[in-house]
């Protein structure tokens, strides 16, 4: 019989003793959610509804980012690209009649993957710094090209995206119903979390995780880094692409703004904000960016600069985010250690 | 025949010319990226934001009656204390981190939205420019060149050479290839590697504001005007390769002649996605950088 | 008996003039809200800034002359930041949360279109005063969405009537910023040109944000114009207009062009090398009509600057709603929108109408030329004439 190990004995009130963790995070959001959109209901309120579904589709392209810099280790400051890929292939589509809510959705996923693919060819050979200046220049061409295409609307994008209706089989949502879209939002994008987290858990994210800590390791136990990170990217592509498609939904119409690099930008801020590499940290930052920008906008024009302030402070004193601070207690080695002997 | 003179007289000389002129100012700018990137591991992408600074700092200083002359002199005696106070107060804060390589990036990316903001803030929406000090043309070979521009090229050599003397020749110049090299073994030795790294970054953001003063009479000033030149320094950084002195130069010169030749053959909305096509095909082909034979520099 | 009459009268002078405030009360508690979308900062801040003058000044007079059916205007301001995902987000407030009744104040184009979807989901009408694409009451026309300014292509035809009047031989070079609203603008241009019978000969695009026009001398120089037209604006035309003077290009040339080449925002950089620049325009403050002038001098007054055709066009807009409103006698969005196609009303530049069939206003434009340093009037052209065609074909 082993003698009781103080450091097991220490662990376990310890773990006992846990406050607040990450899971009660991802199970506030959709209850505070649910408790906004039943108030919205009632009061009959329209605009802030649909300010949260836009936020939450915004959400979709920060988890993208957080999946490629969380998870895998790279920084992507383009992914703007794909959301813009999914937002134009949608409008596009929908605007000409061609598809409905299912078909806009597939074909902008069918788009984005091979771009993605061929993308991350190019991309993902590069290391480090390199690969965030191509992500970086490839959304700015990217940009710059749509912006003078003529047929995909130019420098005034492509208005007209009808209203749809969304297309369960047992049941019809409205999109034009702000509570109805807003919920149906809610739905896709905890749908991601679960989906994606749950990805993160199984033998694929553990090596991007171990991508992530040291490569070169990954590399000696057999595993080729080279293509876990291109998958990475291809499901963040998607993740962006999907979310992208439903903004024309939401807006009716879409813009080259939707590429440009501010949209990617204010991606990163939001990952960093609401806490790297737990997917749910995007989410929250993702509202409170919408949030603040929609508080701070009422008092004056130069908002920006607060909120690249708050950015800076936060990247130097808070670098893990939000969410940051409700992962504390994980991975206290010391008193781990006991238990696996 | 005749035909062939006229063209290379009238269109193809100039538009060298013009492409020497642009591409020393944008080995200014490139080169104070270069020098940060390969020194300091700092990838700053604030730096098109320093290069406005130097113009709106001249702007200010014209306003209360500096000349243009002296104002080349204080701007960048200006810009190197608030360079210096960055790096050192912010960007070194998160130099321990394992993800510094990210988080300088993020941390610099943050600084440019606040910086162009405040731009936007303090000097407003409307364009600036300050008269030509040096008005006029002179016809060289045939070729009519604007008295300016020919000044440009001047001093923007001198500064280049003063530079390299600065960074090959001196003991300052010393102590920061040092510390780029081995910054234990060089701290070890006695040299304050911070205030080295924190003194580079000052140089390298004046740079970028020197050429701000030098461009702002052909170029006006206004708060988006860092975007100008990003994606030219950044392909000239890479394609030259980071940290090298050397690379900078040729690649910023060589990237400007093919701009500015392409520009006679090409649409103009090609432009961009060429250099793109350059850079990418630099970092697939050779990373390191085309012109890096001399390692880090 | 007098003296009861006299304590009557005594509390009736007390109660009557406290009904009559507090019926005006209850009914200021009913005010008209315009929304104002407008960018309040950024390039085009300066625009925003006469569309904010404009409007308020309307509403100002408006309101001391007892309001709109009795009813005084509430002005609501939002920075529009030139970028349509803005744009909508804030028209949507306005029009859900701050239930406007009438938009105004948009400036990018694409926003403009953009917002008017908007508009139309929310059963609400509005108008532009600055947006120049041909578009918005062309191609992309909305029944609810209505301009008072003059659009690009009246602008082109108008360039393209002076040159043929004034040198009919001239050689005619055009440049432009290479993306849709610059290639659209010279291109109505050099077709106008073209059928006029002029000699274009050349046209040149440049990337948007273009620093050094350089390159493009050596194809200008070849072709020998005399007249050069441009479609560039803001940081843009300060370098062309610069550069082209540090060559020695610019003695040569009679610079013509779109009316948003050449503002506030930008001729004090562009200095010397602005003199001369010719456009057409729907306003100028120097129209010399009595309801101009005072106008004028009453813009000054209240702001200790000149009204531009940004100024000038928001404060016709709102005249232009009260009279529709007050004709129609009510705000609603299907009464007003038919009392306002083809309403004719007073402004400070003359009688306006609006077009039934597209809503773009018809007015006298006119011929501006920069010297020292402001624009002046050298002639007028015609409403009708230079109009254009009807080619809205949604309602």
């Amino acid at each position: 019989m082993r003698p009781a190990n103080p450091a097991v004995s220490a662990a376990a009130p310890a773990r006992a003793r846990r406050r607040l963790s990450v899971q009660h995070l991802v199970i506030a959001f959709p209850v505070l959610s649910l408790i906004f959109a039943g108030i919205g209901a009632a009061l009959g309120e329209t605009f802030y509804l649909r300010l949260a579904t836009e936020a939450l589709i915004l959400a979709g392209l920060a988890i993208s980012v957080d999946i490629l810099l969380g998870y895998t280790g790279l920084l992507s400051l383009g992914q703007a690209l794909y959301f813009g890929l999914g937002a134009y292939t949608a409008a596009f589509l929908l605007g000409q009649g061609a598809v409905g809510f299912w078909g806009a959705l597939l074909a902008s996923l069918a788009l984005a993957t091979p771009v993605a693919l061929l993308a991350g060819l190019v991309a993902i050979r590069s290391k480090g710094v390199y690969f965030i200046l191509i992500t970086f220049g490839l959304a700015q061409v990217a940009a710059k090209t749509v912006y003078n295409t003529r047929e995909l609307g130019g420098s005034d994008g492509l208005v007209g995206v009808p209203v749809l209706q969304a297309d369960f089989g047992l049941f019809q949502v409205d999109l034009g119903s702000p509570v109805a879209f807003f919920l149906l939002m809610l739905a896709l994008i905890m749908g991601l979390y679960v989906g994606l987290n749950y990805l993160m858990h199984t033998p694929f994210g553990r090596t991007l995780v171990a991508i992530r800590s040291n490569e070169h390791r990954v590399r000696f136990l057999g595993f080729d880094p080279w293509r876990y990170k291109l998958a990475a990217y291809v499901v963040a592509a998607n993740v962006a692409a999907l979310c992208g498609a439903l903004y024309p939904m939401l807006r009716g119409f879409v813009s080259p703004e939707l590429l440009y690099f501010k949209m990617s930008a204010d991606a990163v801020i939001t990952v960093i904000l609401g806490g790297v590499g737990t997917l749910i940290g995007p989410i929250y930052g993702s509202v409170a960016l919408v949030g603040l920008r929609t508080v701070l906008g009422s008092w004056t024009e130069h908002y920006h600069m607060i909120i690249g302030a708050l950015f800076m402070l936060a990247v130097i004193f808070m670098p893990r985010g939000f969410a940051g601070l409700f992962d504390r207690d994980e991975g206290e080695p010391a008193q781990d250690g006991g238990e696996r002997t | 025949m005749t035909e062939a003179i006229e063209y290379l007289q009238f269109v193809l000389a100039p538009q060298m010319l013009n492409g020497l002129t642009i591409g020393v100012a944008v080995v200014l700018v490139a080169l104070g990226l270069s020098i940060i990137f390969g020194l300091l591991d700092v990838v700053n992408m604030a730096h098109g934001e320093f290069y406005a600074l130097g113009a709106f700092i001249s702007m200010s200083l014209y306003s209360l009656g500096v000349s243009f002359w002296l104002a080349l002199v204080l701007v960048p005696l200006i810009v190197m204390p608030i360079g210096f106070l960055i790096e050192r107060g912010l960007i070194q804060r998160v130099y321990q981190q394992d993800q510094r390589h990210v988080l300088t990036l993020l941390l610099t990316v943050g600084l440019s939205i606040i910086m162009e903001d405040a731009f936007d803030l303090i000097y407003g929406p409307n364009t600036m420019r300050p008269e030509n000090p040096l008005p006029g043309s002179t016809e060289l070979l045939g070729v009519i060149v604007p008295n300016y521009r020919l000044f440009l090229l001047a001093v923007g050599v001198a500064t280049i050479v003063a530079t390299w003397l600065l960074i090959y020749r001196t003991r300052l110049g010393a102590m920061i290839r040092a510390a780029a090299f081995d910054k234990h073994m060089t701290a070890s030795l006695g040299v304050p590697v911070l205030r080295v790294y924190a003194g580079t970054f000052a140089f390298g953001v004046a740079l970028a504001g020197f050429a701000g003063v030098l461009l702002a009479p052909i170029y006006s000033v206004f708060p988006t005007m860092g975007h100008d030149f990003v994606l030219l320094a950044f392909t000239a950084v890479i394609v030259g390769g980071i940290g090298s002195f050397y690379g900078a130069v040729l690649a910023g010169l060589l990237l400007a002649q093919i701009q500015a030749i392409s520009s006679l053959y090409i649409s103009p909305h090609w432009s961009d996605p060429l250099l793109f096509a350059i850079m990418v095909a630099v970092l697939v082909v050779r990373p390191q950088g085309l012109f890096n034979w001399m390692g880090r520099s | 008996m007098t003296g009861k009459l006299k304590k009557v009268g005594a509390v009736l002078s007390v109660l009557l003039p406290m009904a009559a405030a507090g019926q005006a009360a209850a009914q200021s508690n009913n005010p008209i809200t315009i929304g104002v979308l407008t960018p309040l900062s950024g390039t085009y801040a300066p625009i925003g800034q006469q569309v904010k003058w404009g409007t308020e000044l309307a509403v100002k007079e408006i309101n001391a002359a007892g309001g709109i059916l009795g009813r005084p205007i509430r002005l609501l301001y939002e920075d529009e930041e030139a970028n349509p995902s803005v744009a909508t987000r804030k028209a949507e407030k306005l029009f859900q949360s701050d239930k406007v009744d009438f938009l105004t104040g948009v400036v990018n184009s694409g926003a403009t279109i953009a917002v008017g979807q908007v508009a139309e989901r929310n059963d609400r009408l509005m108008a532009t005063t600055v947006s120049l694409s041909d578009a918005i009451t062309g191609a992309r026309c909305s029944p609810n969405v209505f301009r008072v300014n003059a659009p690009g292509g009246m602008q082109a035809l108008g360039l393209a009537a002076w040159i043929k009047q004034n040198n009919p031989k001239a050689r005619v070079f055009a440049i432009g910023p290479d993306y849709e609203m610059g290639r659209n603008t010279v291109d109505g241009f050099v077709k106008q040109a073209k059928e006029l019978g002029l000699s274009v000969v050349g046209q040149v695009f440049a990337p948007l944000g273009e620093k050094d026009y350089t390159p493009y001398f050596g194809q200008i120089r070849q072709a020998r114009p005399d007249v050069l037209y441009t479609s560039t604006a803001g940081n843009d035309t300060v370098r062309l207009f610069t550069q082209l003077q540090e060559y020695g290009l610019r003695e040569r040339l009679t610079i013509v062009g779109a009316s948003v080449a050449v503002t506030a925002q930008n001729i004090g950089a562009i200095g010397a090398a602005a003199e001369g620049f010719v456009t057409v325009a729907g306003y100028s403050p120097d129209i010399d009509t009595p309801e101009n002038k005072k106008f004028v001098a009453d813009f000054r007054k209240a702001y200790n600057a000149d009204p531009d055709l940004y100024g000038a066009d928001s404060y016709g807009l709102i005249y232009l709603y009260k009279a529709a409103v007050e004709k129609a006698g009510t705000t609603e969005t299907a009464k007003l929108r038919k009392t306002l196609e083809g309403f004719t009303w007073q402004t400070p530049q003359g009688p306006k109408s609006v077009r039934a069939g597209d809503h773009q206003a018809v007015m006298t434009v006119y011929v501006l030329e920069v010297r020292n340093g402001r624009f002046t009037i050298k002639e007028k052209i015609d409403g009708q004439t230079a109009i254009g065609p009807d080619t809205c074909e949604r309602f």
